[in-house]
Order: structure tokens, then sequence, then C-alpha cells
């Protein structure tokens, strides 16, 4: 409250200002194709103050009166320096031409870093779609999410896993968002690739802390791309054929200048060849982005984007599994004033999950859909205040699952698991306000709500207890419910109300150095309840309700940050703590597919992560690259409940560990990430990454028994080993063969190799008696070995 | 059913990945009494086959040895009336290792008084089985009811494979039992078992396919069992199966040691007081359960 009352007053205080100030605005964006740029710097450097374009290319910038030299400037475009007369408000439109091939210094670094050091945001970390296209991946196909891997404070499960952990934090709490539309999950077979078409995305931000207000939902990170709108000058395509998959995009202006669409499509195709093999399974995947733009006028714009992907996967016919996410999104640009940005969103997203058991004789669909209205206000009020607000409503329904009997003579009796309806909502303000001259503050508030709304049936337990613990043989076990209740959409079966505040200080010490804090407050209402080590596809998202509480984080974190003198350096660390109540875990043995009563089977719990991240990076020269390093912990501890000793329980629970804090499955105490890449000349550049990582926490048998025939290990505590270390060295190489000039044709070669000295790492370690000896043994389960691959991509 | 959704997912990565077979050293703790107590009931049949082998638990990779030591062995049969309390008669059946060295032990032929109990006490009366042990000064009790089962109604080679050529593909009919909340266990022999429960077809005709890894050469018998079970049996019988051979890889469930129901009773001083929550270290494995199977015998052409 203090903190707003303050803001109020240097607010009163810059307009009582009697100078004359007038706001320059307007839009950046790429000359030869109007694709507005993300990011852009317009800087006055004699007034030492600047701006930056926001997700739509949009920037204003309130001045004293006066003629000053503004200069844009953009990694990878030619620099801008224009002079101008300020003495009205004006709308000044820039559009910025590519650099020449080499990757030349750029010019003026000085006042480009000094806009980022000044700045209160920190744990942020932007990846350019050229350094994506950059990093040798398997197969060779080039992916956002195994790009963002390699940054500090990000790692994954292992090669088969979709999704990733930031900071210590679990899969599910990360917000990934495609042109503001939330997607459930991020990779197609079972992650081998990710959803993403890298000719596609125009920019990648991934925020691991200090999260602005206008975001919120997930609690451990967000990740934001976007998409490129279409080029409305000329008609390009553009693509790439790969071992595995192959992706073309067409864009281009239906009225010139105006309105344009993109169209994009990746599908693989190795399943045509397992026939050869005299194998009959399939795993495929497909998706198509299609864009359409509409420049109304100066003021407005129109976007209409659908995504739509799907993956199948067979076993020779008698299993089929299909999944995949669809959305539809429609965006409104308006600019209200020269200070005044406006954009709604309107969202319609479905996930599908589908499978078709033909041997037991059954069809099973589940899903999730919902429908999101989000409206974000920027109001540029000075060169040292911008004010962001908004609202955000989402309408969700949870399909768990319905089966169907697939014949006539499928025993299989039809039943649809209760769908559950839930309804999320935020309003938010977010404040960016440049103090002095070294201090920066950003602080904001959001105000959410979450009502989980009537369904068919709804179990009521004794004393609400879902999960029973039978202090004998000490297992949790379900609980049968009493009753079950019908309710209405329209009832509310749990309301939850949290406030959010979010706080970050930014301190430069000088035009390079800055110390920086931050504190984050989330709530995170749908859970992705996964007990398997790595999420399966046929995960249920659940929302919060009666017996699952929303997750609350608490985060605070605190860097450093320095460039060299020419920019040619820099370096970033950051040391983080994370408190996440609510977080819950399985009780032993719990089933979660298929389970219409999931609260039978989970207990509550909290979980913390901590440590320190370490990123120099080489910005300049043909050889540029960064070495990044992370130290952390992430456990958790799921205590007994405290129940009444009154109604015939003694009161004591053993919880999950004994109530001890244990390792999250996805902690990793060190992780080393280094990734190099050297421009030789026009024709050839050469990349490689070295990855080191602590082996993920896994189980191992104490010991084994017999029953009836069966060889059985049994396990202790969870957690408390380790697989071995991870450790794995890409290389590639990219040829551009040189092109005569006026032929539009270009392409690249690029030859890569995964897992240059073959380890084979382990995904999992698994405890068995040999079929033929009958001896017990461990097996290690590893993924890929060193896999060659050739890609051939091309741009016209 | 379940099962069959984590088994086929797992196949996902087990077809891309590659096993080898590695050395590592496994953590070792005292051994523990092991129950196999899983007594099938032929209602054919005069007597319930009481055999109640017994072994010790050892580490990973070492040899599981029986139990030749146990200082008594008992089963207590309770009367229970229709709300499930006790009333009524009760009985013992005292059991001895005949073979000794074998840890197997049957009721003992050396009392004045039949030990063996009467198929027909089972069927007539609402009984409660309680198994007591003791053994190195510990006191080890498990109890349980009798389930029925239901017969198969027909068994029959099919001609799919899951993955490659090999193997062998069986189909299974049975018909549910018109209650709900029924579960069924399958052996399929060689340590192949099923479970399943009776959510997706209750009171109707039900047929699916199991498959075996194996070829089997024409002349083969199959005999397959169909098993009744409570559903804390359901549950202990269907976590074995997943940590032999269900899921493994990425894909894998957290494991946990599978108590049965098998309860060290030492310092507790009556049957009343249910607290162990604070020695959560001492406990039996292996399970005690007793329950109707019908069997049915497939034979390969």
């Amino acid at each position: 409250m203090r903190l707003f009352l303050f803001a109020f007053a240097l607010l009163a205080v810059s307009f009582l200002n009697a100078q004359n100030r007038y706001t320059l605005s307007g839009t950046v964006s790429e000359a030869n194709s109007n694709e507005t740029l993300i990011g852009v710097s317009i800087l006055v450097p004699e007034l030492s103050t600047g701006a930056v374009t926001n997700e739509y290319g949009f920037y204003s910038l309130t001045l004293p009166e006066g003629t000053y030299e503004v200069v844009i400037t953009y990694l990878g475009f030619q620099d801008i320096r224009r002079e101008v007369t300020l003495n009205s408000s004006q709308r000044i439109d820039f559009q910025m031409g590519e650099e020449a091939e080499q990757l030349d210094e750029v010019i003026l670094t000085e006042d480009v870093e000094r806009l980022d050091i000044r700045k209160p945001q920190m744990s942020v970390s932007a990846l350019s779609v050229e350094t994506i296209k950059r990093i040798p991946v398997v197969l060779g196909e080039a992916d956002v999410i195994k790009s963002i891997i390699l940054l500090p404070g990000v790692t994954n499960a292992g090669e088969a896993s979709s999704g990733f952990n930031v900071r210590g934090g679990a899969v599910d709490q990360n917000l990934i968002l495609l042109d503001e539309a939330i997607i459930f999950n991020s990779s197609h077979l079972f992650g081998f690739f990710s959803v993403f078409n890298p000719d596609a995305i125009k920019d990648v931000k991934l925020f691991k802390g200090g999260i602005p207000a206008r975001y919120g939902g997930r609690v451990s990170s967000v990740l934001e791309i976007f998409q490129k709108e279409g080029n409305s000058k000329e008609f390009h395509m553009s693509g790439g054929i790969g071992a595995v998959a192959s992706r073309l995009l067409a864009e281009g202006p239906i009225v010139k200048d105006k309105a344009a669409f993109l169209i994009g499509g990746r599908a693989s195709y190795a399943h045509l060849f397992t026939p050869l093999f005299d194998i009959d399974n399939r795993a495929y995947f497909y998706d198509l982005n299609t864009k359409l733009n509409y420049k109304v006028d100066d003021r407005n714009s129109l976007f209409l984007s659908g995504y739509f992907g799907r993956d199948l996967f067979s076993i020779s016919d008698l299993f089929v599994n299909t999944y995949g996410n669809a959305v539809i999104n429609f965006r409104w640009n308006h600019i209200f004033s020269d200070k005044l940005f406006s954009n709604l969103s309107l969202i319609y997203s479905d996930y599908y999950y589908g499978l078709e058991l033909d041997f037991v004789g059954f069809e099973w669909d589940s899903g999730i859909q919902n429908f999101n209205l989000k409206y974000d206000l920027k109001h540029y009020l000075s060169d040292k205040l911008q004010v962001n607000y908004g609202l955000n409503s989402i309408y969700y329904v949870f399909n768990p699952g319905k089966i169907i009997p697939n014949g006539e003579d499928s025993g299989i009796i039809e039943e649809q698991l209760t769908k559950k309806y839930a309804n999320e909502n935020a309003v938010y303000a977010d404040v960016s306000h440049e103090i002095t001259d070294k201090i920066s503050l950003g602080y904001g508030l959001r105000i959410s709500q979450f009502n989980r709304l009537g369904q068919d049936e709804f179990f009521v337990y004794e004393n609400d207890n879902p999960v029973d613990f039978d202090p004998f043989s000490l297992v949790y076990q379900e609980a049968t419910p009493i009753d079950t209740l019908t309710s209405g959409r329209g009832e509310t079966l749990a309301n939850f109300f949290n406030l959010e505040p979010r706080f970050s200080i930014a301190y430069a010490m000088n035009d390079r150095n800055s110390v920086k804090a931050s504190y984050t407050r989330m709530a995170q209402y749908l859970h992705l309840l996964s007990n398997t080590s790595s999420p399966t596809p046929l995960d249920v998202w659940t929302p919060s309700g009666p017996y699952v509480e929303p997750q609350l984080l608490d985060q605070y974190a605190l860097g450093y940050f320095r460039n060299s003198k020419n920019g040619e350096y820099s370096i970033e660390t950051e040391v983080f703590y994370k408190d996440v109540q609510n977080r819950i875990d399985y009780i032993d043995g719990a089933n979660l597919i298929a389970n219409n009563a999931i609260e039978q089977v989970i207990l509550n719990g909290e979980a913390r992560a901590y440590g320190w991240e370490f990123l120099l990076r080489k910005n300049n020269g043909p050889l540029t690259g960064w070495l990044a390093y992370t130290l952390s912990r992430s456990e958790q501890r799921t205590p007994g409940r405290d129940l009444d000793i009154d109604n015939g329980r003694s009161g004591m629970e053993t919880g999950i560990n004994l109530g001890e804090w244990y390792s999250t499955p996805y902690d990793k105490t060190h992780d080393i990430t280094l990734f190099l890449n050297y421009e030789l000349n026009k024709k050839w550049s050469f990349n490689a990454n070295f990855i080191y990582q602590t082996g993920q926490p896994t189980n191992y048998p104490i010991g084994q028994f017999q029953f009836e025939g069966l060889v059985v290990p049994y396990f202790g505590l969870r957690n408390q080993e380790r697989l071995p270390d991870f450790n794995r060295l890409d290389i590639a190489a990219t040829l551009r063969p040189s092109n005569p000039t006026g032929k539009k044709f270009r392409g690249e070669w690029v030859f890569s190799i995964y897992n240059v000295y073959n380890r084979m790492n382990a995904a999992s370690i698994n405890f068995r008696q040999n079929q033929d000896t009958g001896r017990n043994e461990a097996v290690r389960t590893s993924i890929f070995g060193i896999v060659p691959a050739v890609t051939y991509n091309f741009r016209f | 059913m379940k099962k069959w959704f984590l088994y086929f997912l797992v196949c996902a990565t087990a077809l891309a990945g590659c096993e080898d077979v590695i050395d590592v050293e496994t953590p070792s703790e005292d051994p523990r009494l092991v129950v196999e107590g899983l007594l099938r009931v032929d209602t054919t049949q005069m007597f319930i086959p009481v055999e109640i082998k017994l072994t010790q638990t050892s580490n990973f990779f070492g040899t599981i040895e029986p139990v030749t030591d146990v200082d008594e062995i008992v089963i207590i049969i309770q009367e229970l009336n229709e709300d499930g309390f006790p009333e009524g008669s009760t009985g013992t059946s005292s059991l001895t290792q005949l073979d000794p060295g074998s840890g197997i032990y049957v009721p003992d032929p050396s009392f004045d008084n039949d030990q063996r109990i009467p198929v027909s006490a089972v069927l007539e009366a609402n009984l409660e089985f309680t198994l007591v042990i003791s053994w190195r000064g510990r006191r080890y009790a498990a109890q349980t009811r009798y389930v029925p089962s239901v017969p198969i109604d027909e068994l029959r080679v099919g001609d799919n494979t899951l993955f490659g050529d090999e193997g062998t593909e069986v189909i299974v009919r049975f018909t549910d039992r018109p209650e709900e909340g029924d579960f069924y266990i399958f052996d399929f022999g060689f340590g192949n078992y099923l479970v399943t429960e009776d959510t997706f077809y209750n009171g109707q005709e039900f047929e699916f396919s199991y498959f075996y890894d194996e070829e089997f050469e024409p002349g083969t018998a199959l005999e397959i069992g169909l098993l009744g079970a409570d559903r804390t049996f359901y549950n202990y019988m269907d976590l074995l199966i997943e940590q032999t051979n269900g899921a493994q890889g990425p894909f894998q469930t957290p494991v946990a040691t599978v108590r049965g129901n098998v309860f060290d009773v030492t310092s507790l001083d009556n049957d009343e007081v249910v607290d162990n929550a604070q020695q959560p270290d001492t406990f039996g494995l292996g399970y005690f359960a007793i329950v109707q199977e019908f069997r049915s015998t497939l034979t390969i052409e």
C-alpha cells in the first residue's frame, strides 16, 4: 500500500514539472516484410534515456521539447540515426534493414547495454531465433525447448521427456504462451520435438523469476513465444528437409502493406520406412500454423491465428494413440493515444488426447478446453514511468476421460468420468518506474481468483478426508465416499482468492554494473498430476477444488550484472530461493490414469528450491557463446496430516518419507552448459555445445522378496539414489553456399552430430529378474547414442 | 484396465531406447519375514489347501532363504455376524513345517483334532481368518476373509502379436459378478499375472486378450486361473506386477515397499490398539489371503 502512495506522489511530481513534454511514439518494423520487431531500443543519448518496443513493436517516449538525435538499434539490423524536432507529439514509424551477414561489432553497444543494466527486470533470458537454429540438437531439428535448457537454471528430466524444469520447479509450473495463448503440452512424440516451428517464431523469452504482474497462473516460469505475423511486402517461402521431419512455410501479402498471411507446417515421415524393417508400429506428428494479419489503420491492427498439431503413435493397429493441441486466437491491437496501447485477445484452445485399444475393445477420449479473454493496456506515462494493467479471464472444461466401446462385441460399458469446470480471473497493475538515474523499480499487484464450478458427480467423504491412513500398516489408501452430490454449473464447489504482489529493484552502480533484487508471489490453480518420472500425455490437468489447494509461491532473487567495456562480455549471476505451499505428492502406488477421484490418492505438502546461477556470455566477434553454471537444490516434504484423536485416529501419521525433506524427481545439483558458435567466414560456421548435469534422483531397491513365483524388489525412502551423471557433446557445421547476386533462393546445409562420444546416458535404471537366467539385474535404459544428421534449410 | 495404458506407453521409449545391464551396488538391511499365504480354494474339494511358505528378504543381488526357525504359526478362525463383527464360534489351525528346512508350513497332522480347514466352513459361515507367527522374538499377524470368484467362460488362442513375431495371444472371456466393486486376479502361469476390476464392465460378460512373450510349442497345455480378490489384495498384486514387469523407463511410477497385510504386532498389547506410527520400520512382507480360484486349461494346437 505504501509503495502505491509513493508511486502516486512521484507521478504527481513528474506531472507538475513545468517544462513542456511531448510524446514520440510509433512502431518499428522490418523494412522488407513489415514484421514488427520486439525489444528494439529507441535511444536519445544526450538525455540518457530511451524506450523499448513492446510485443507488438510499439514504443512511446515522452521527452521535453527540443531537438534530439534519436538512435534506433537492434541486434542483426542496421542502426538508424534520425534527428527529431520535438515541438509537438509525433508519430514516427521506423523501418529497419537487416545487417550484412558478417557479425560485425554492434555500434553503440554501450548505449544498448546501459538500458539493460538499469532495467529492474531480472531473471529473464531471451534467445534469438538465429541462436535457436544454430544449436545442434538430436536429428538436426532446431528446437525451442531443447535450446532453453542450455540456459542457467533450466533443465529437463532427460532425453525422452517433454517439458522442462526451471529453478527446481516442476514441469506443470511453467506458463507457456504462444502468441498469448496457453499451451498445455509443449512436445511432440514424447518429448523428442517441441510443438514450436522455429521458422514461424519471432521472439522467445523465458522469465525465471521477478515475473511481472501481467503474468500469472503458474509458479515457476513464463515462456513467452511470439510468432511472425506474415510478410505484407512480398511473398516468401522457407523450409527445411531433415532426416526425420521436414517443414515448409509460406508468407506473403494479401493486400500489400496492409494485410498478410503466413502458413507453415511440419510433418515427420520416419514411419513410412518402418514397414521396410518389418515393424508394424508407427509414430508421426504434424503441425500447422496459420496466421492472418490486417492493419486496419495506423491505430488498429487485427490478427487471427490458428495452430493445429497432432501426434499419432500406434502399435500394429491394436493400440492407437492420438493427441495434440488446437488453438485459435483473435487479437486486436488498438492505440488509444500516443501513450496508451492496448491489446485484446480472444482465445479458444482444445487439447485432445485419445486412445484406441482394439484388443480390449474400447476408445478413450479426454482433453481440456479453454476460452480465454485478455485485455492488456500499456500506458507509457513518461520515459521514466510505464504502467501496464489489464484483466484476464479463463473458462475451463476438463474432460478426464470418456470410455466408449469400439464395437458391438466389446464388453465395455460407455462411461464418462466426471467433467470438471472452472473459471480463473485476474486483474493486475504493473509499474516500471525509474526513480533516479541509478535506481529503477518495478512493482505491481495481481489479484487472482478461481472458482471451481459444480459438476455432475462430486464425492463427499467422512470428515472431509479423501485419503485414509491405516495406522496399523502405515499405508495410505483411497477412502470410500460416503455420498455423491450433483451440482449445476452455476454453483461453486470452491472459491480461491489470492493477492500476488511483485516487486523488483535495480541499482546501477555505473553504466556497466548493477545489482538487482526481486520478490514474486504467485498462485497456481491448475495442476498436472503426474507421478511418473517424466510426464506422459496421459497425465491429467486438475483444477483446484475442495480437496486440492492452489500452489502458492514466494520467490526471492538477488543478482549482479556486469558488462565489459565494449559489451564484448557480460556476466550475470543470481541467487534465488523459492518456497511453494500446497505442493501435491502421491501416496505409494497411486494410480492417476483414468482416476475419477484423484483426491483419494494425493497428499498435501510443500516444496522449496534454492540455488546459484552464473552466466558468462561472449557477445561479439567471430566466436560467441556462453558458459552457464547452476548449483541448486530442489526438495519437497509431505508430512502426515494432523487428525483428531477423538474420531478413532491416533493423531500420528507417517506422511511420505516419514515427513522428512526429500529430493524432488528433478533435483540436479550441478548443471553446466557451454555453447560456442564460430563464424569462420561467409560460408562456414561451426557450433558446439557441451552439457554436464548431476544425475536425476532415482530409487534403488533395498532388498528383494518372493511371492507366488514373482521375485519382487522393494524400496525404502523415495529418491535417495542418483542416476549416473549426464554429459554430452554435440557439434554442428553450417554451410551456406555462395549466392550469386540476384538470386532470391538461399540454402544452407547443416551437418550435426549429437552425442559425439556416444555416451549412454541413463534415462532410468530398472531392477528386474532376467527372464532367461532367473538372476536379478539392473538395467539402464538410454535413449540416444551418437546420432549424425543432415538438414537442408532454404528460403526464397 | 489402467495397467494397459501404462504398459503401452512404456513401449514408446522401449522401442527407441537401448537397454544395457550394468553393475550397481544396492543397499542392504536386516532380513524381514515374508509370508506367502495365498490360499486358492477349489470349492469342489473338501479342504482348503493350507500351505504357508515363509521366506526372508535379502539384498537385491543376494539369495532368498526360507524361514525354518519359526516358534509358532497358527491360523485363528473367528465367526462374524451379518455386520462383520465377531460373534459366534472360534477355532484354530496349528501349522508345522513337515519337511524340515523347506519353510513350508501345513496343518499339523500330529494333533488329535483335524487341523485342516474344511471348505464347507468357508461357504456356510462368515469367517475371519487371522494368521499369527512368532519368529525371532517378534510376533506377526495377518487378517483376511474369503473372497469368491467366477469361472472362465472361454479360452482360445488368437493370432495377433504385440511386438514382432514372437508371442502368443490368448483371448479370455468371463462374466462379472452382478455386484459392484469386484476385483479379479488372473494367473497366466510362469509368473504372469493380470489384475482387473469391474468398473467398466460391471455385471457384463467381458472379453480381452493377454499376450505371452513366449511362443509355445503345439501341444503345450496352459493352465490359467481366475482368482477373486478384495480391494486390498487387488492393490497389492497390482503393485507387485508393476514392480516386476510393469512400466519401466522414464514413465515408471514411484516405487515403494509393497506392504501386504502382514503386521508386526509384537509391542501391541492387544489387537484393539492399532498404532504402528511410532515404529514405521518394523513390518513383515507378503500377503495372507483365502480366495476362490477357477482354473481352465488351454491346449495350443
